[in-house]
């Protein structure tokens, strides 16, 4: 039998020859990870560039990462993966850690987005922006609160940031506070928990969750973020560049 | 007179239970009102239904009938088909037929393990006694519907170019029509016409050409996959299908022009697969905005002359109303926060503003990349002639830079933030009639409406819904978890059941019995 015969025997033993050569881990993430991620892990729709993930970064041989695949993060639209086995899981994470590698090597090739193409705003402009027409400082102080953001923060995760606070992984510096009336007429103040048409809940001054009929009770809803969604709609594309490169000073 | 055909339809299909047979395609036609025989329930993708048993009166005593656990992590994105008091259930590479009456496993079919994307699957077509499945490694596998054993197994395009199918395929006369998906690759669009006896090619319809053909007038552009179910007009003999985003996805420099048939209806001829006419509700996309929407075919009265007429909201954030005989304008107007176009041209379509293309520093666009709305289904219902679509409010960030390239995605995007509506829309005038608020994040439930007033939908916290149709008021929920498909209703034995899908599980809702 000749070599040749040989190689193609050994080819089909692994499963035809698209994946002979392929690494493990890569067919599973194709398949199950690929289309919101990228088939090479660097950003698909809607799921984040995994190559340049803060949670990748921190991660060592998967004791961040299998927790996140196995149980999802159902609340920012991920599903959980609960059914691949702990051989799949840890082939997932292996490749992400080859992909991540793979990927600060060839620069040009990432979608990633880096902080030098961000910086295009004007400086003097985003501090105007930021005390006038923003309405940033209704809230926030440069040399409060944002002291030092930009070191904490930098390019499009201050860009995220800024855009809706909100969004990062359920940080919630500044959380919303709802004030239920109970029909007893007692008011009581704590962290919104939930607030659907038909329950509102909320964590109480005593660490407890509590929630109510919507329509058995009276409450106000108070979120400090509500002016950053309001202001997506009127931000022209100068104003948050140069809003950004005015943020990006405050290290 | 529909009422009375649906009727007499009724009648037929109670009689002939006896004998159990399969689904002719002529049944496709006139749905008897115990079957749920195509994708969209009928052909024109109306998703309306002129059951009356359950009413804005008694829908407050709404109970579950049953639910069926698929025990599994995949959710069922996929509509149910209802043939012969089976329900056929999908998602990623398996299949289940259940007893419509009680969700019994009748049958489960699993195909082998593969390599395509395992995003999500919409669900099954019938013909005679064969059920049609897609699968991720873009094949079409032929099942015998009472026991699921396999017939046969054809490719319909090549999963190692990166093509792969989530499509629930049309059945018109003997033409099952099948679609493929393929965004993060340079591929031609195309949809494939198959013999369902044989599994044989009939025809390929390109929306764009392969490389290399001549007098390609898609300006370098691939893409523009047909990977929704279209809507059909037995009297133009037309289908209607929505095209995908070209590729590269966020490079629209690579592909000048306005990348005809990305982003578009198109209106084919099932015989031939013949292009009749086209129009592009994105022209030159550069946000991955497929106009894969449901073409919703109305027959209507506008400014006092009746006219057939086709509706879509698209994940552009635009409403279109066009005649459907030649695919000419009659109304567009954004249905949710759009700000990416300059104007309107005289054809009806949204002028793309290249100042919100993506760019290397950033653009700050509505809508987001998951769009105004996206595949689930919206409903007409013809009483209110309303419009009912669940959309989304929604910002996301648009990049892309030479370094980014012109191969598949060739760029990045970002959710900002998205706040999810019902919105009712009058297609006369235009108008919001009224507007549900479903809450933050995109709301992923289609939409029911029935003959009686109701409209059935799910919000974004993990409630179903019905609602009244004429003014949006609640009028029943049941905290199920996220509704993930669109709902579907049916009444077998005097029992009307609506069923919905949330995660792994289907939930089957009915009055309560001997009521």
């Amino acid at each position: 039998m000749s070599a040749p015969w040989l190689l193609v025997l050994y080819i089909y033993a692994q499963g035809g020859p698209a994946q002979g050569a392929a690494p493990p881990g890569q067919a599973v993430f194709a398949s199950r990870c690929g289309f919101c991620h990228g088939r090479d892990a660097a950003g698909g729709e809607g799921g984040p560039d995994l190559t340049v993930s803060a949670l990748v970064a921190a991660d060592v041989n998967g004791d961040r990462l299998t927790a996140v695949i196995r149980d999802g993060r159902v609340d920012k639209g991920m599903p959980a993966f609960g059914s691949l086995g702990a051989s799949d899981l840890s082939a997932v994470v292996a490749f992400i850690h080859d992909q991540k590698k793979k990927a600060e090597t060839q620069p040009g090739r990432r979608r990633s987005v880096d902080l030098a193409d961000l910086l295009t705003g004007n400086v003097e402009a985003g501090r105007a922006y930021f005390d006038g027409a923003g309405g940033c400082a209704r809230c926030h102080k440069p040399d409060g609160d944002l002291a030092g953001v930009a070191s904490r923060l930098r390019g499009l995760a201050l860009m995220q940031r800024l855009l809706n606070p909100g969004a990062n992984r359920g940080q919630k510096p500044n959380p919303a506070t709802v004030t239920v009336t109970v029909p007893t007429g007692e008011r009581i103040t704590g962290q919104l928990a939930h607030r659907d048409e038909f329950t509102i809940a909320m964590i109480d001054p005593s660490g407890w969750y509590r929630s109510w009929p919507a329509t058995a009770v009276r409450f106000t809803v108070d979120d400090p973020l509500d002016a950053h969604r309001a202001q997506l709609a009127k931000y022209t594309d100068a104003d948050l560049h140069d809003v950004l490169s005015y943020l990006q000073t405050l290290k | 007179m529909r009422r009375l055909l649906l009727f007499s339809a009724v009648v037929v299909a109670t009689c002939g239970r006896a004998a159990a047979q399969g689904l002719e395609p002529a049944a496709l036609l006139n749905p008897s009102a115990d079957s749920w025989p195509t994708y969209h329930g009928d052909y024109t993708g109306q998703r309306h239904s002129p059951l009356m048993q359950i009413t804005p009166a008694n829908v407050a005593r709404l109970t579950l009938a049953w639910a069926f656990q698929t025990g599994q992590g995949a959710s069922i994105k996929a509509t149910p088909i209802l043939v012969n008091g089976i329900l056929y259930v999908s998602v990623p590479d398996q299949l289940w037929a259940i007893d419509a009456r009680s969700a019994r496993q009748i049958w489960h079919y699993r195909y082998p393990e593969n390599a395509g994307f395992h995003i999500g699957h919409r669900g099954v077509a019938v013909y005679k006694d064969t059920v049609y499945l897609t699968t991720p490694d873009a094949h079409l596998v032929a099942l015998d519907a009472r026991n699921g054993s396999m017939r046969w197994n054809v490719e319909i395009a090549d999963a190692k170019k990166g093509y792969w199918s989530t499509n629930a395929p049309l059945l018109v006369r003997n033409h099952l029509l099948v679609g493929v998906a393929g965004d993060f690759d340079n591929l031609p669009g195309i949809l494939t016409s198959i013999d369902p006896e044989t599994g044989k090619t009939q025809w390929v319809f390109h929306s764009t050409p392969p490389p290399g053909a001549p007098g390609s007038p898609s300006g370098g552009a691939t893409g523009g996959q047909m990977w929704m179910t279209g809507t059909y007009d037995p009297q133009l003999d037309l289908v209607y299908v929505g095209t995908g985003n070209p590729t590269p996805v966020l490079n629209g420099s690579a592909r000048p022009g306005d990348n005809p048939w990305t982003c578009s209806i198109v209106a084919i001829h099932p015989e031939t697969g013949r292009l009749e006419w086209g129009f592009q509700a994105t022209p030159h996309d550069t946000h991955d905005w497929d106009a894969a929407e449901v073409p919703v075919l109305v027959d209507g009265v506008v400014d006092g002359v009746p006219r057939k007429l086709l509706l879509q909201a698209s994940r552009n954030g635009y409403f279109f109303v066009l005649d459907r005989a030649n695919g000419t304008s009659v109304k567009t107007l954004p249905f949710a926060a759009a700000n990416w176009a300059a104007g309107i041209d005289k054809a009806g379509r949204p002028v793309p503003n290249p100042a919100k293309e993506p760019a290397r520093d950033g653009r700050l666009v509505a809508p987001n990349e998951a769009g105004g709305t996206n595949y689930r289904s919206p409903s007409f219902d013809p009483a209110t002639g309303l419009f009912i679509v669940s959309a989304q409010d929604s910002y996301g960030i648009y990049f892309y830079k030479p370094e980014h390239g012109d191969y598949g995605w060739a760029g990045a995007d970002h959710n900002v933030f998205g706040r999810a509506f019902l919105r009712a829309i009058d297609y006369r005038t235009g108008e919001f009639r009224w507007t549900h608020d479903l809450g933050d994040g995109g709301a992923p439930a289609g939409v029911l409406t029935t003959a009686s007033g109701l409209t059935f939908s799910g919000d974004a916290s993990g409630n179903a819904l019905a609602l009244r149709t004429s003014d949006g008021a609640t009028l029943w929920h049941s905290s199920i978890g996220v509704v993930g498909n669109s709902p579907i209703t049916y009444q077998l034995d005097g029992r009307q059941y609506v069923v919905v899908a949330s995660g792994g599980v289907l939930f089957g809702f009915a009055l309560p019995e001997g009521q």
